[in-house]
């Protein structure tokens, strides 16, 4: 193979888009070539670079309004006032959300429907993780290895437990943009489930939670520590993820150390 | 239109309007253009929503239909309003020496690495730049990344390649062989 079909491989197999067998054959010639390897590495960190540094951007209020309106007008719909069909009024009540999360990320915490919006957005994040090749930037079950990951694509340094022993192995982490801001994504399995987590630093030190809602068959919970934010997603059950969040914060608040956190309620 | 239809757009179509102005605004690189481009591509998305065949279940294809519609509306706008288009837009606030004396120097290294990639981003052709935008931002798979933008796969993959390729020059690494 040549240099040029190996690049072009390597391309794909950041995206998770070349086939097993290849992928195999790649990762054994990473194995023995150093300079394959370090280009791998700088594709890596190209790409996590590019989702921290360039922003998706959201469409204005005043466009979502101007093509709500276009679209009722060219299909002759009656720009109906008194009663919404169900799905426009989910659709106003999202655009409302979504406003609030352009307002400021400060008041996401204080606010019920900045809430919800994070819940959406932390639900996005999680739906899109399971497509394919999006799930981790860094596979690795050490959280050794996970930690030091995150080292200068961040402006934190995110705890990483491994909970294999209890049945929650650690699987891998990436970048993630949440409310307005990049965030870890650690990611946890239990037997066929995956478990995102979501953490990005507490503001003004304000405790919280746990908070839980559902949404299209996903659980989320919530909770703020002294020092950040979690958000925890995933198909499991409630109960078992209930667990899986207890550990979390009991790891955290013996990480963190006496008097500067209080396990949360 | 049937009413059911108009809804089952507004249940498919609309929920990516976010998704639409951001590739939009990429491909203008100009807001007012890029709104008046989300606009326009809506319109004939509507006009043709009776072709389209995917459910309200396949978000995912609504998307990519979508982002199709509105890279060639936005090819067609550019052929049309060649000089304005051609303008990059230049962020007043991050290049402002004011508002860099008050980061810390973290903050600004930040702001250099985020101005150094829109920046390279910017330079690229728009057809490396809209295989990036599509990858990297909106998560599409090289299959749906050849439906927006009407190529075989193997052209999605040498493309995002060679677009990785000139980012990561660009960004001050030495330059790769092959």
């Amino acid at each position: 193979m040549t240099h040029r079909e190996i690049e072009l491989q390597l391309d794909a197999y950041v995206d998770g888009e070349l086939a097993s067998e290849d992928a195999r054959e790649l990762e054994t010639h990473l194995k023995e070539c150093r300079e394959c390897a370090r280009r791998h590495e700088a594709r890596v960190a190209l790409s996590a670079a590019i989702r921290q540094h360039v922003p998706a951007f959201r469409a204005p209020d005043a466009l979502r309004r101007r093509v709500r309106t276009a679209v009722r007008d060219a299909a002759g719909a009656p720009p109906s006032r008194r009663v919404l069909p169900p799905v426009a009024a989910r659709w106003l009540a999202l655009a409302a959300s979504l406003a609030l999360v352009a307002v400021g990320s400060w008041r996401l915490g204080t606010s019920r429907a900045g809430e919800d919006a994070l819940a959406g957005q932390v639900l996005a994040s999680h739906v899109r993780s399971l497509m394919p090749g999006h799930l981790t930037d860094v596979i690795s079950s050490d959280q050794h290895t996970v930690k030091p990951w995150f080292n200068g694509k961040l402006d934190f340094s995110p705890q990483v437990y491994d909970f294999a022993g209890r049945g929650f192995p650690l699987i891998g982490g990436r970048l993630d943009y949440v409310g307005g801001r990049a965030v870890a994504a650690l990611v946890y399995g239990r037997r066929q489930h995956l478990i995102n987590v979501l953490l990005w630093p507490a503001t003004r030190g304000s405790v919280s939670g746990p908070g839980v809602a559902t949404r299209q068959g996903y659980h989320l919970l919530h909770w703020t520590t002294p020092d950040y934010v979690y958000w925890v997603v995933s198909d499991l059950g409630l109960a078992e993820l209930h667990d899986f969040a207890q550990l979390l914060q009991q790891a955290d608040a013996a990480a963190s150390g006496p008097g500067t956190a209080r396990p949360p309620p | 239109m049937e009413p059911s239809e108009l809804e089952r757009f507004e249940a498919v179509v609309l929920p990516h309007l976010d998704a639409a102005y951001s590739l939009a605004r990429y491909l203008t690189r100009n807001d007012d253009d890029a709104q008046d481009v989300v606009q326009d591509a809506y319109l004939r998305a509507l006009k043709y929503f009776g072709g389209f065949r995917g459910g309200a279940s396949e978000r995912g294809d609504g998307r990519a239909w979508l982002l199709a519609i509105v890279r060639n509306t936005a090819y067609t706008w550019q052929r049309r309003h060649r000089g304005d288009a051609l303008a990059t837009e230049f962020d007043e606030e991050l290049h402002s020496d004011a508002v860099a004396e008050q980061h810390p120097a973290s903050a600004l290294e930040r702001d250099a690495a985020r101005q150094a990639l829109h920046r390279a981003l910017d330079r690229l052709p728009r057809e490396l730049r809209e295989v990036i935008v599509l990858r990297e931002l909106e998560g599409l798979s090289y299959k749906e990344i050849g439906d927006v933008t009407g190529v075989p796969i193997g052209t999605v993959m040498s493309r995002l390649s060679r677009a990785r390729r000139r980012l990561h020059e660009a960004l001050g690494a030495e330059p790769e062989g092959g």
